[in-house]
């Protein structure tokens, strides 16, 4: 299944970001080349969260003993034995992952079918609010697109894509574009409207 | 979780001694809380039944939950009146115990954890070492170990190949013997002790025996805590946190060969305090 993690901009070229989904440590990074990966939060050699390591050209680094893990996830250099020729064997593991529309997608469990195609929007924010999905989406007049956890919504006469994932029980990320150029102050106002009326039912 | 035999019968330390004040003050080992009363420098620990052994050895306090088979390990270098004994103070670390003594036997990282200090990305070759287990004496040596340092220690005024030995002389306990600057046929000693409070809390008490007039005690202090710092923040974002000893859930390569013979022993001595549960063992 398809699950927006992040908004594209907020992953720019030679950027790493770690990402909670369902409980599980992700880190979506960018190379130089732009394509964007999203892979297990943890380095194969002794487990040190690749979100900490740094981007050189194409290649993820991991920040404990520079081991350098090219754009499909193998390692191709292991700093402490220059002369090594890695075997194919070692490599991190890594997610089918898109961008589309300026959210970047990932299918965890690769069950997800072709990815899906959005038209552009304008990123706004990706926003953190203590609520489980159903309490929110009673809150949000949407139309369900075909693609999971994607809708179309208008909040205060905006018109908004709003891609979420969960990172852990009670709480959801949300991720939203504008389709209406111009609104984007209008956008954060409504979205901060929406985080504190669904916090407030929660507590309620 | 309850700590199994053994994890038990080991010594542990508590702190230095010039961290308790008098009367009473309380501690946490292995799960479980422990007050500590000082008297002058008379010391008893008690848990729940009755009151644990006591040793104060190395400027520490030192405890055991358990009936350990050996005394308190020995420390030759202590005895050495040229040296300077300095505390560097008490870290706590999110992470299993045996995380940090496997990191403080690894070189592999000194060039980018501890950029332009102890390593360089421009040399980040691990030669050849050895590691050996003592049977003897139930300790895990590493010898011959080499390291380009860019500025190996407080007193250093250029890059140098640094020779480092390892002594592991429990599973909560290292100290690493390094040539100093000032005196390359003898050692200084830097010594790890590791507080186990939970399977993935722990205390660090970094403890120096060091060959050095230049520098001052602050001086040393200082170092000793950045390069400390450096290496927490590898600490509590390794996962799991707690030491996988299941074959196949990391990838050790020749540089490695210290953490997969610790690793071992650990086996050996069926150690489980702040190592992750195993699914391969039926
Ligand atoms: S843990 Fe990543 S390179 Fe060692
Ligand atoms: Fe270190």
């Amino acid at each position: 299944m398809w699950v927006p993690i992040a908004l594209g901009r907020d992953v720019p070229r030679g950027a790493t970001r770690a990402v909670l989904l369902e409980g599980e440590e992700l880190v979506v990074w960018r190379g130089e080349a732009g394509t964007v990966q999203v892979w297990e939060d943890r380095c194969p050699h002794r487990g040190m969260r690749l979100s900490f390591g740094f981007v050189r050209g194409d290649a993820l680094n991991c920040l404990y003993h520079g081991w350098e893990y090219g754009a499909g996830a193998s390692c191709r250099r292991i700093p402490a034995h220059p002369d090594l020729t890695v075997p194919p064997t070692i490599r991190a593991k890594a997610f089918a992952a898109t961008e589309t529309g300026g959210l970047i997608l990932v299918d965890r469990d690769g069950t997800g079918g072709p990815p899906p195609l959005m038209l552009a929007g304008l990123p706004v924010a990706s926003l953190a609010i203590a609520a489980d999905p159903e309490t929110l989406f009673q809150l949000v007049p949407a139309t369900p697109r075909p693609d999971p956890q994607l809708v179309e919504a208008t909040l205060d006469g905006v018109r908004f894509h709003l891609g979420w994932h969960v990172p852990g029980p009670g709480r959801i990320m949300l991720h939203a574009l504008v389709l209406d150029p111009g609104a984007e102050s209008r956008a954060l106002i409504a979205l901060h409207k929406l985080r504190s009326e669904a916090e407030a039912r929660r507590a309620a | 979780m309850t700590a199994e035999p053994a994890a038990l019968d080991q010594w542990y330390v508590l702190g230095a001694i010039g961290d308790f004040p008098q009367g009473q003050s309380s501690r946490r080992l292995l799960g479980t809380n422990l007050a500590v009363t000082r008297a002058g420098d008379r010391f008893t620990i008690e848990s729940n039944g009755p009151p644990a052994a006591v040793r104060t050895d190395y400027g520490h306090l030192w405890t055991t939950l358990g009936t350990p088979a050996r005394p308190v390990f020995d420390l030759p270098e202590s005895r050495e009146s040229d040296r300077r004994a300095v505390y560097c103070g008490a870290v706590t670390v999110r992470a299993s115990g045996l995380r940090l003594i496997e990191n403080f036997l690894d070189l592999a990282h000194f060039p980018y954890v501890h950029t332009d200090i102890l390593g360089t990305e421009a040399r980040p070759e691990v030669a050849k070492y050895e590691v050996e287990q003592r049977r003897d004496v139930d300790e895990l040596w590493a010898t011959k170990c080499e390291f380009f340092q860019p500025k190996a220690a407080a007193a250093s005024e250029g890059g140098q190949i640094s020779r480092y030995m390892y002594r592991v002389v429990s599973p909560f306990n290292v100290m690493l013997y390094k040539t100093p600057p000032a005196a390359p046929d003898r050692w200084d000693v830097i010594a790890l002790f590791v507080q186990p409070v939970e399977p993935d809390l722990s205390i660090a008490h970094p403890y120096m025996l060091v060959i050095d007039d230049i520098s001052t005690d602050a001086e040393l202090i200082g170092f000793q805590q950045m390069i400390f710092l450096q290496d927490k923040i590898v600490l509590e974002n390794q996962r799991p946190k707690l030491l996988p000893l299941q074959p196949g859930r990391e990838t050790p390569t020749r540089a490695d060969l210290s953490s997969v013979l610790y690793r071992r022993w650990l086996k050996e001595k069926q150690l489980r305090y702040g190592v992750e549960e195993r699914t391969d063992l039926a």
